[in-house]
């Protein structure tokens, strides 16, 4: 891909002034040197695409600012609940999942009110998997905008990912109300929720570019992502507690990042327990070595993406 | 300062072999591979700076392909370009807009989207509303737009970037009269600002008007390079010939007879074909069968697509009568009243009102300035001066006493 040079970029006068003015084009015109150069070579995988990749995504930092805002006011225009869907929604999954694992059978919560113990499950699972499943669906769904313009393509599946976060924001303060109905306590372990909500942000972006870039040549993707959420949900300690799963398997699931965060966020929460180091930083170098991998297999799917969706 | 260059650049399509859809993987094993089309080959040119380059090439020439390289929507198979500061393309103007999102909204979103920072597009929000004409309609969302509105909002975005070197691909073809003639003033402004421009378009008048050079591509190769009326020339001659060969084949039992060319001259003019010189026209026909009641055709066009005038032999007594063979027609105009300017040309053939042959955009007429003339046509006229002197006030009020 290309290398254009960002400082240079910044030094272009903003046309306040009038393209007109012959004086003005002409001091403009002069540092010659001042301009960024640019060179289109044939696309090749390599780590510097990485580096380059980065610097262009900070130049379009207001692109990701904006489409994630309009990703949510989109969202919400012209419906008559508006933003209390991204409320809603976890809620009445609560509320089924509770009907179910309470009355219909029962699952080990360590003694938390079950609502609250599936909420605080629900809550980072929801997170994750909308914005997988949106992103895989984004870059496929304007197909004008990927064979008309140009932008680093990354921006629509992270765009997603931000519009989800905000999401996960507004349902942390139901989190929080049901909480205090509970009448349970709220510990400075809460703080750990931060860094194990990075990780998982870093994750599901990892995940979001690598499969929404397969999804523009294989549709396939699109279509067996929502099943295979559904299945990944249920692997992965969201309904049920880590301690119901047999010990000699436990290792086994907490190779899944996210089976260790959502019992660290969890655990965090509603326990008030400091998250198992171990576990935390298997989930780190997960992460760590993904999103590079993930980003650098889109960046140089990129290049084609234009010809091939 | 070369502002563009390119270098040897190729581009390769794949192309599926069955349809547009991918193979299943059970048939991909067996599969012969798939096909391949180059759209561009072994490519070369430069733009120096504050130059306007007009690509000319009938379609699938690989016009729009070197738009998307340069642009970075795709990269190339091989080769290299070097781009010498910033470049914004204005390639179908309102790609980039949301339905549901208000007017002002959007332009946030396809200025962020061509580049442009926040604080920039805040700044320019006023201008971009009153170029774009939308005026109070800016709250409501696009999609209650008429499409006009849709497109002239997108340019005017577009108009406001501040780019060093500009693409445009055929975005004049949109908006009324007076929005194009405000398009183009603003492209006019851009060149003598001095941005470098490479331009895009089907529409000859417009690259004559304005281009410095134009490269003529066909197949992918660059066929020509130079001043844009020798590369239109060569394009027009190009096209004309290919065309007739194309409907040769195909038309050869249909047609009873064929317009097979068309030659405009100027005779005893070395300036060329001139607003009230004369004009000879001569159109080549062939008739493979005796043609009853024929009447020939030369329909001009102005560039926006409206008919200017016609030469035809027409008349109240009927046409004339064709025998099988070869001959030409020839229309002698003394003095052509039409302004400076590029005509598109149709030619066609009727026969007792029936269409025999008909091309349409077979040619096109480059008419020169020559006698002064404004508006759309010359009038041809004499005129002498007929002069009263003036009496003085005092004069007039004693001969009436």
């Amino acid at each position: 891909m290309s290398a254009p040079n960002i400082t240079a970029d910044n030094e272009v006068p903003d046309s306040s002034i009038k393209d007109s003015d012959g004086f003005e084009a002409a001091t403009r015109l002069a540092p010659a040197d001042g301009r960024p150069v640019k060179i289109i070579r044939p696309p090749s995988f390599s780590l510097s695409t990485i580096f380059i990749g980065l610097r262009t995504l900070v130049q379009y930092s207001d692109l990701l600012y904006t489409l994630s805002l309009f990703r949510l006011n989109v969202r919400y225009k012209q419906s008559a609940l508006g933003w209390t869907w991204a409320a809603l929604q976890p809620l009445a999954l609560m509320g089924i999942y509770t009907l179910i694992f309470t009355r219909i059978t029962s699952v080990a919560t360590g003694g938390v009110p079950y609502p609250v113990f599936v909420f605080s499950g629900l809550l980072p699972w929801i997170f994750f998997s909308t914005t997988i499943s949106n992103a895989v669906q984004g870059l496929v769904l304007y197909p004008n905008l990927l064979t008309k313009m140009y932008f680093p393509r990354e921006i629509i599946p992270l765009s997603y990912m931000i519009a989800s976060l905000t999401d996960f924001c507004i349902a942390s303060v139901i989190m929080g109300g049901l909480m205090v109905h509970y009448k349970m306590p709220l510990t400075w372990h809460v703080l750990y929720a931060i860094p194990i909500i990075v990780l998982m942000a870093g994750f599901a972006a990892a995940i979001a570019l690598f499969f929404s870039a397969l999804q523009v040549r294989f549709r396939d993707v699109g279509l067996a992502m929502p099943f295979l959420l559904q299945v990944w949900m249920f692997t992965v300690p969201v309904v049920y507690s880590l301690q119901s799963v047999p010990p000699r398997f436990r290792s086994l699931y907490l190779l899944d990042p996210i089976s260790g965060l959502i019992e660290g966020f969890r655990g965090a929460i509603i326990h008030g327990v400091t998250p198992d180091f171990r576990v935390m930083s298997l989930c780190g170098l997960v992460v760590l070595v993904s999103w590079p991998l993930a980003y650098a297999y889109f960046k140089s799917s990129e290049a084609t993406m234009a010809d091939v969706i | 300062m070369i502002d563009l260059n390119f270098e040897r650049v190729s581009k390769k399509y794949k192309l599926p072999t069955n349809g547009d859809r991918p193979k299943r993987w059970y048939t991909r094993a067996f599969a012969r591979r798939s096909g391949q089309m180059w759209a561009l080959r072994n490519v070369n040119f430069r733009v120096n700076e504050g130059e306007a380059l007009g690509i000319v090439g009938h379609n699938g020439a690989g016009k729009t392909t070197i738009m998307k390289i340069l642009s970075g929507i795709t990269t190339p198979t091989s080769g290299e370009i070097t781009i010498r500061g910033r470049l914004a393309a204005l390639v179908e103007v309102s790609s980039g807009f949301h339905p549901e999102l208000t007017g002002r909204e959007n332009i946030y979103l396809h200025g962020a989207m061509l580049g442009m920072r926040r604080s920039e597009i805040r700044k320019k929000l006023d201008s971009i509303v009153e170029f774009s004409g939308v005026g109070r309609y800016i709250e409501v969302p696009v999609k209650r737009y008429s499409s006009g509105m849709y497109v002239r909002l997108g340019f005017a975005i577009a108009a406001h970037l501040d780019p060093d070197i500009l693409l445009l691909d055929e975005v004049l073809a949109v908006g009324d009269a007076a929005f194009q003639a405000k398009c183009l003033e603003r492209i006019a402004e851009l060149r003598k600002s001095g941005r470098t421009i490479v331009f895009i378009s089907h529409d000859l008048a417009a690259v004559y008007r304005l281009c410095d050079r134009a490269i003529l591509l066909s197949h992918g190769c660059v066929l020509s390079d130079g001043a844009p009326r020798q590369v239109i020339d060569e394009y027009q001659q190009m096209s004309f010939a290919g065309q007739g060969d194309s409907t040769n084949e195909e038309k050869e039992s249909a047609t009873r007879a064929r317009c097979t060319g068309i030659e405009f001259s100027a005779p005893d003019s070395p300036l060329g074909i001139r607003t009230g010189y004369p004009l000879v026209a001569r159109l080549n026909y062939k008739a493979l069968e005796p043609i009853p009641d024929a009447v020939f055709r030369i329909s001009l066009y102005w560039p926006s697509g409206y008919l200017c005038a016609q030469l035809t032999t027409e008349s109240v007594n009927g046409g004339c009568q064709l025998e099988a063979g070869t001959g030409f027609v020839e229309f002698q105009c003394p003095d052509l009243p039409v302004v400076a300017g590029l005509y598109r040309v149709d030619l066609a053939i009727e026969s007792k009102g029936q269409e025999v042959d008909f091309r349409q955009r077979g040619a096109t007429l480059r008419v020169e300035p020559g006698k002064i003339a404004y508006g759309d046509f010359f009038i041809e006229n004499a005129w002498t001066l007929h002069h009263t002197p003036a009496l003085a006030d005092g004069a007039i009020l004693k001969s009436g006493k």
